[in-house]
């Protein structure tokens, strides 16, 4: 129990995908302009990275260990993330299209959020079991919803203030997400 | 004979999420509304701005909502807005009609 919760404050906190990995940047600096769709694109990560990391876990544990062919892992996780995202889209857009509409522009983008790879993969080098893996699969997409929901905050209110020219817009962002990761990376003294 | 080993693996996944793709979308598909697509391909897509709209996409949508009529159109033929009009009129009327796109 201490291990797994070990886990998920490691990596909602200390190893935070924005801000220590740096995984999913594009999307960081890109959706988190908006708090809403800030929430839109943080919510849709949650569930295709718990999904995914279930899918190709079992996968890797179930059809790649036993052939020993653990090298083409990156590769096969690909093809699984787009199918899943592809299969998740179309049942969505059936049951939900307040939902859809919601998150269909993102759904997209996610395919190719290597934050998605990362956690994949990240999941078999380090050899978790069941319960660890969908622990930390969990945790790491809360985190970058908290992450970035702070971040577009933030955003949201550096447009009502006056920026000198030479740092309106990306230059801003950038300097902003720099601060927050020195923030971070002072919760690594916790553990 | 090991070396086939990878690629059937890859082949088969690759088979297999295709098929569920398949399946999926099979099951779960929805009927989307191809009226606006329709007009839009109806009309002669210069996207000149002239009816007001932002381009033939815009004049589309405002037609289908009925905001805007087809005589607004600058540029189209009268044997076009003809057959514009006939798509429309069995639009309202209900009868399913094939959209004689260019």
């Amino acid at each position: 129990m201490t291990n797994l919760l070990t886990i998920a404050f490691t990596a909602f906190f200390i190893e935070n995908v924005l801000l220590y990995q740096f995984l999913g940047i594009c999307s960081f600096i890109g959706v988190g302009k908006k708090r809403s769709s800030s929430l839109g694109m943080g919510l849709a990560v949650v569930v295709t990275i718990i999904l995914a990391g279930m899918a190709t876990w079992a996968i890797y544990r179930y059809v790649m260990e036993p052939l020993e062919i653990g090298y083409m892992k990156t590769i096969v996780f690909i093809l699984v993330i787009a199918a899943l995202v592809q299969m998740m889209e179309t049942i969505i857009k059936k049951f939900s299209p307040a939902l859809y509409k919601a998150l269909g522009i993102y759904l997209p983008l996610i395919t190719t959020n290597c934050a998605v790879l990362g956690v994949a993969i990240t999941n078999i080098t380090r050899d978790y079991s069941f319960a660890e893996m969908l622990v930390y699969s969990a945790a790491i997409p809360l985190g970058y919803l908290f992450v970035m929901y702070i971040y577009a905050i933030i955003r949201e209110k550096l447009e009502l203030n006056p920026v000198p020219k030479a740092f309106r817009g990306v230059p801003i962002a950038m300097i902003l997400a720099a601060l927050l990761a020195i923030i971070f990376s002072r919760f690594g003294g916790l553990i | 004979m090991d070396i086939l080993i990878p690629p059937l693996v890859l082949g088969g996944l690759g088979m297999v999420l295709g098929l569920l793709i398949y399946f999926v979308a099979l099951k779960f598909g929805v009927e989307e509304d191809h009226t606006v697509q329709d007009v839009e391909h109806l009309l002669p897509n210069y996207n000149c701005g002239a009816c007001g709209y932002p381009g033939c996409k815009g004049m589309a949508e405002a037609i289908v909502s009925g905001k805007a009529v087809p005589a607004q159109c600058k540029p189209i033929k009268k044997e076009e807005i003809e057959i514009l009009n006939k798509y429309l009129e069995a639009l309202k009327t209900g009868t399913p009609v094939e959209a004689t796109a260019k």
